[in-house]
């Protein structure tokens, strides 16, 4: 267990950083140019169909964020694993800055192709639902940080949230909405084709990276505060 | 070509307004990120330049944390 320690983690950090860092622009670069130059238009949007390589990325991370800190959380309340908390605290403030691009940039997208900036459709809604609960998610963790509540109420949302996660998948399909059902699919034939595919990965490996740095780094600012706090008792 | 790159098919507003608040954004959070940690890694030096300097050298010694953070700020300084 020494090798998850925060001396050891704090060497592994540093070295992700560097190989981000080193690695991040290339990447970047690359992506931009699939997205804006490489990639075809598609028959019926025509250039519009580019904001996908920004909007679909950002919700996808906003989901899966959120997905992965209600498990710490409740791994967390079960287990009582301190390292958890630190984990899922430097994560969420990704997830919110990913849920709002996917609800702006979707906005963005939905003026010319909708012909309307928002609509109360379930997909949009339950999006913007997400977005509070990272705003009552990340509140809570400055308002409660010293309480005993703390966990209790963090799980609570965590579970509260989690429930809108497959009402946020499956909402194209289970009513009827202005937002398209899902082209990519895990299980099953994708209705996208490679030339768009190719981009969206690209995309979407340049928006982890950046995740991975920021979630690095905040991390990293925690076991600092940590540390700060305890200096007296070293 | 330049003029019919931005113009986008006629959605270069939507187009480079979308990338462009994804990168404003994206860069306001790690600016702040990485502000926020260099004034932590300060405090955290600052405070250990303050202790004893045997005292400083036995904490280097048992925490991997301060010996990285004081070898980061030794590089800076």
């Amino acid at each position: 267990m020494d090798f998850f320690s925060f001396g050891n983690i704090i060497v592994y950090i540093d070295k992700f950083i560097k190989f981000i860092n080193s690695i991040f622009f290339l990447v970047l670069i690359i992506g931009l140019s699939f997205a804006l130059i490489i990639s075809p238009i598609d028959y019926l949007q025509g250039d519009a169909v580019r904001i996908m390589y920004v909007h679909v990325p950002s919700a996808w991370i906003g989901l899966s964020i959120f997905s992965i800190i209600a498990i710490g959380t409740l791994f967390n309340f079960v287990f009582k694993i301190k390292n958890l908390y630190l984990f899922v605290k430097s994560l969420a403030p990704i997830g919110l800055l990913f849920t709002c691009l996917a609800i702006v940039t979707g906005s963005l997208w939905g003026k010319p192709t909708w012909g309307t900036w928002w609509a109360w459709d379930a997909r949009l809604t339950s999006m913007l639902i997400l977005m509070l609960f990272y705003v009552f998610f990340i509140i809570t963790f400055k308002i409660f940080k010293d309480s005993e509540k703390l966990p209790q109420i963090l799980s609570a949302i965590s579970i509260l949230g989690a429930i809108n996660i497959p009402i946020i998948k499956y909402s194209v399909e289970w009513w009827s909405t202005l937002h398209q059902p899902a082209s990519i699919k895990i299980i099953g034939t994708s209705s996208i084709h490679s030339s768009m595919l190719v981009p969206l990965f690209l995309m979407l490996l340049v928006l982890l990276l950046y995740c991975a740095l920021i979630f690095l780094m905040k991390y990293k600012t925690e076991i600092i505060k940590i540390k700060k706090k305890n200096i007296k008792r070293l | 070509m330049i003029i019919e790159f931005i113009n986008m098919g006629g959605y270069g507003f939507y187009i480079w307004t979308s990338f462009l608040i994804v990168t404003v954004f994206c860069y306001f959070l790690y600016y702040k990120t990485k502000k926020t940690l260099k004034k932590y890694e300060l405090e955290l030096a600052t405070e250990l330049e303050k202790l004893p300097v045997e005292q400083r050298n036995r904490i280097a010694r048992s925490s991997k944390v301060i010996s990285n953070i004081l070898a980061s700020q030794n590089k800076l300084s």
